[in-house]
């Protein structure tokens, strides 16, 4: 008999505390709906023809990359193409945009410009460049950002047609040696990680 | 003089024995503790008529030679236990098995002993404990099991790994934690065991398939975390572990005190707690940029032991922050293969112990209910509930406030809840049935910005086992079967709509397996297991980015579950002066599921991504484990142990990817007595080969890293004072500070694995 009320007790002790296990956390919470809020999903680049002492000359014409999805699978970018005047020059503004989140991403990359850098590579400036970029920007530090720039066309450029290769670098160091040039092929040297690698074409005319 | 003569006496007997015709009769037998089936060793077995006896040995198995046929009473005793005494009838050679009951309380002197559990199986068990558990300080859980042939690691970095046990891991085997299954996020493969090993008086591996006792999961094998019972009189004892390491200027430290109370007997409880403070970690040519590790664990354990009843009361907490190498982690392919490329990480970093993102905050409770009642006949109830919650947090280098905020956040509840009853049937008979439930939720706490890698879900499984084993002298046979039933629930937003899919997976599996003791010295074990394994829950729902590796992963929630066919036989040999053991295993496994590159890359503005699926296929691997201990003399000692592992996609005729490489490790220790102390100290060095990876798959991002040696070395001595005990070891890890790739790592891509690492371990017992 005791041993029976011994066993008893104790299965009674244990189904009781299981109870209380089983209920505190029975159920998974409902999913809640997430978004990426690190995407860009907007890339635009504004052309304005301007002088040698950077006056407007003409109206500014903007070029878009567009990937609505971000990174769901399944979608894919649709990216604009440049088309820019031989011997000209122009002012290059980016701005960027997270239309899943509404969320301009411009604002925060100039609230942390010394963690960010813009390279322009691609055949437009490397090797054979037919295009030619400065920075005009600079970050608390004196480096460069490239969110605004002025861009070079040849006079008598070699070929009429290249492709423009925009890399947003994040976290880079950019105190590393060469890392203030903007045509910098080498730039994964410099640390950090890719938050945009968009090839535009562009032709000149 | 007088030994000579007894010599002679005793060559005599055996003369007049052996001329009598028929008294050629060989008896064997085992001897077993009724309570847990633990063979006994050293047990007195003894023929009264002919005054003549055997000793049992390390299996608890024991020969008399030479018997004539005729009754004969035999006396069966051991310290501590009742006597067994039984009259037979010998007409030819034949088995015996015999279980000794523990002593009642009552005699001064014998006490109430611990009831520890012990894992009956016919698989051999290798196991980690005393003065080689103590080497292994201050490492980690898979590292630290490296040391037995098999078994080797899955790692991400210096600071996470995986235990793998004959080319499987995470999900396909399964850790006990102080007897309940661990339950963290371990599908992901830089998700390292939520344990701390310091708690563990005894780590052992079961490489064969120990589905049908411990459930789904366990078909690549177990490991079994076990702290030392508790006290069940008034003696306090403990112990405190410091520990320096050069490589990272770490510093570990562990302190763990247990006592019995005066008052009520049988009353014993344990408090334990350990903490690591390292930074970053040294590659022989540079330094890997945030890669410190922060850990704090305690533990706290109550007991109450009867002779019939045992109850215990477990809580341990753990909590670490790990560093993930910043160069790991790649925006795109591009950047990816610029570091492979490379070799090594881009940024220049210097030493330092603060931890930045990208890093990992893991915590993980457990709580748990334990009790055994034992009746009558040997039988026993076993009633044990867990409950464990695991929390994990990723942050990633993030834009602006988001870098505060973790990229992925889990909670994990899990409970367990088991019940067994074993008894002994007949004298050549036990078994037990059981009963196993589990319960999971899982969910994404919101706010992350980021698209959950899987999806909140909720778990159940139920299982129910009977397994019987049948022992006869030196052999033992076991069988067991058992019925698993599965629903999950999972929910999740895709494209932002709400998606819910619910789960039923239903499944049988069974082992036969047998020990027989050839021999005194020379054992063979053979067992042969099915298991399964539901696909897990991010095998079927994964959609998204892997930021690591610049991989695009897609799950399949239409997967079925994988089976696997373990067989693996074990030969051992233990001789005065030399151990041997040899493993060979092969297992099949049919819908093994595995993430399979595809021809695709998926292109975004952050550039391009490789595309992985998840598919299903057949699988085969086998294998060969060998240790080997010789003992030259008194001073000197040689060991060996290797392991190869073969594994082949049956249905692509390729091969698997990241399975180990074949290792083979060899070394030699001195032994020597200290003047002082008079104890012994001992001096080792041993050299670690592996083979490059030739078997590699079609597709990986960077080819396998070429072989490599390395050297350790070692030296232990322990410093005895009158009660106390101290042990001091300095140990050099990579002595010739050796620049190498592991195969296994994943982080081969993007660096070197650690260099030189001189170690500094104070162990004090009191």
């Amino acid at each position: 008999m005791k041993i029976n009320s011994t066993i008893k007790t104790t299965f009674k002790a244990f189904f009781f505390v299981a109870i209380l296990g089983f209920n505190a956390a029975c159920n998974s919470e409902d999913p809640t709906l997430e978004n990426e809020e690190e995407l860009i999903t907007d890339v635009t680049l504004k052309f304005t023809e301007v002088d040698e002492a950077g006056v407007a000359l003409a109206s500014t014409f903007e070029v878009t990359a567009i990937d609505s999805e971000g990174l769901e699978v399944g979608g894919s970018p649709t990216i604009g193409t440049i088309n820019l005047t031989a011997g000209t020059r122009y002012l290059v503004e980016i701005e960027l945009f997270n239309s899943i989140e509404n969320e301009d991403i411009t604002e925060e990359i100039v609230e942390e410009d010394d963690e960010h850098q813009f390279y322009f590579l691609g055949s437009a400036f490397v090797d054979t460049p037919i295009l030619t970029y400065v920075y005009d920007d600079a970050d608390g530090n004196g480096n460069p950002i490239g969110l605004r720039g002025f861009i070079r066309v040849a006079e008598a450029p070699i070929v009429n047609n290249a492709m423009f290769r925009l890399v947003l670098r994040h976290d880079l160091n950019k105190a590393f040696n060469g890392a203030n040039n903007p045509n910098f092929v080498d730039f994964v040297n410099a640390g950090g990680e890719t938050d945009l690698d968009i090839m535009f074409p562009v032709f000149v005319n | 003089m007088k030994t000579s003569l007894l010599f002679l006496f005793l060559l005599f007997n055996q003369l007049v024995y052996s001329q009598q015709e028929d008294c050629v009769i060989t008896i064997r037998g085992k001897i077993l503790h009724e309570e847990n089936n633990e063979p006994i060793e050293a047990a007195y077995i003894w023929i009264k008529e002919l005054e003549k006896g055997a000793i049992s040995d390390v299996n608890g198995n024991f020969r008399i030679n030479n018997l004539c046929p005729g009754f004969y009473e035999l006396k069966i005793s051991y310290l501590g236990h009742a006597d067994v005494v039984e009259k037979i009838e010998i007409k030819a050679n034949s088995n015996f098995t015999f279980r000794l009951h523990a002593e009642d309380i009552n005699l001064e002197g014998v006490e109430i002993h611990g009831h520890q559990d012990a894992i009956i199986t016919t698989t051999s068990v290798n196991s980690l404990r005393g003065e080689e558990l103590k080497y292994a300080r201050g490492e980690s859980l898979g590292n630290s099991l490296r040391r037995i042939p098999g078994v080797n690691t899955y790692s991400s970095g210096s600071n996470i790994s995986k235990p793998v046990i004959h080319g499987l891991h995470s999900n396909r085997i399964m850790i006990l934690n102080n007897g309940i299954r661990l339950e963290g996020q371990q599908w992901g493969s830089e998700h390292a065991p939520e344990l701390d090993p310091f708690i563990a008086k005894e780590i052992a591996v079961v490489k064969g398939a120990e589905t049908v006792r411990f459930g789904p999961e366990a078909m690549g094998g177990i490991i079994i975390v076990n702290p030392s019972p508790l006290p069940v009189k008034a003696e306090q004892s403990g112990e405190i572990d410091l520990i320096g390491s050069t490589n990272g200027r770490g510093i570990n430290g562990a302190a763990s005190f247990s006592g019995g109370s005066e008052k009520i007997k049988g009353l014993g409880y344990r408090v334990q707690g350990s903490s690591k403070y390292q930074g970053n970690i040294q590659a022989p040519e540079y330094i890997q940029g945030n890669t410190g590790v922060r850990e704090l664990n305690f533990s706290g354990a109550l007991g109450y032991s009867t002779q019939k009843l045992g109850t215990e009361l477990y809580f341990s907490h753990y909590q670490t922050t790990i560093g993930i190498l910043r160069d790991a982690h790649t925006g795109n392919l591009s950047d990816l293969e610029a570091i492979i490329q490379n070799g090594r990480p881009f940024s220049e970093s210097e030493f330092t112990y603060e931890i930045n993102n990208p890093k990992q905050v893991v915590a993980h409770q457990l709580l748990k209910l334990k009790s055994h009642y034992h009746l009558n006949n040997g039988a026993k109830l076993n009633l044990q509930y867990g409950f464990q919650r695991n929390q994990r947090q990723e942050f990633d280098r993030r834009r602006g406030e988001a870098n505060t905020r973790p990229s992925l956040d889990l909670e994990l509840f899990t409970n367990t809840l088991d019940f067994s009853f074993t008894h002994v049937t007949r004298k050549n008979w036990n078994g037990s049935v059981g009963l196993n439930l589990i319960q999971q939720a899982n969910s994404n706490i919101p706010g992350t910005g980021v698209v959950p890698l899987i999806p909140n879900y909720d778990m159940v499984n139920a299982g129910v086992y009977a397994i019987e084993k049948y022992t006869s002298g030196p052999l033992e046979i076991e069988g067991g079967l058992r019925y698993d039933y599965r629903y999950v629930e999972a929910a999740r937003f895709n494209n932002s709509e709400l998606e819910e899919r619910n789960f039923t997976f239903k499944n049988f599996s069974a082992f036969l397996g047998g020990v027989y003791a050839l021999s005194r010295t020379l054992n063979f074990n053979t067992n042969f297991g099915t298991a399964w394994r539901p696909p897990n829950i991010n095998e079927q729902f994964s959609q998204g980015l892997h930021h690591g590796v610049a991989a695009i992963e897609i799950g399949n929630p239409d997967f079925v579950s994988e089976q696997s066919y373990k067989w693996i036989n074990t030969l051992s040999y233990n001789g005065n002066k030399l151990n041997v053991e040899l493993t060979g295993y092969a297992n099949r496994i049919n819908n093994y599921i595995y993430l399979n590159p595809t021809e695709q890359q998926f292109v975004s503005l952050r550039g391009s991504f490789n595309v992985f699926e998840y598919q299903q296929t057949d699988a085969f691997l086998w294998g060969i484990d060998l240790s080997s201990i010789y003992e030259i003399n008194s001073h000197f000692e040689v060991f060996s142990r290797g392991s190869i592992v073969r594994a082949k996609n049956l249905t692509d005729n390729n091969y698997l990817p990241f399975i180990p490489a074949d290792r083979l490790e060899t070394g030699i220790s001195y032994k020597f007595l200290q003047g002082k102390s008079n104890s012994f100290s001992k001096i080792f060095i041993s050299n670690l080969i592996v083979a490059q990876q030739n078997r590699e798959p079609d597709f990986d991002f960077a080819s396998a890293p070429e072989g490599y040696s390395l050297w350790n070395m070692g030296i232990q001595t322990p410093i005895k004072t009158e009660k106390n005990k101290l042990n001091v070891g300095l140990h050099v890890n990579n002595l010739f500070n050796t620049s190498y790739k592991d195969y296994m790592n994943r982080f081969r891509y993007f660096t070197h694995e650690m260099g030189r690492n001189i170690l500094l371990k104070l162990n004090y017992e009191f």
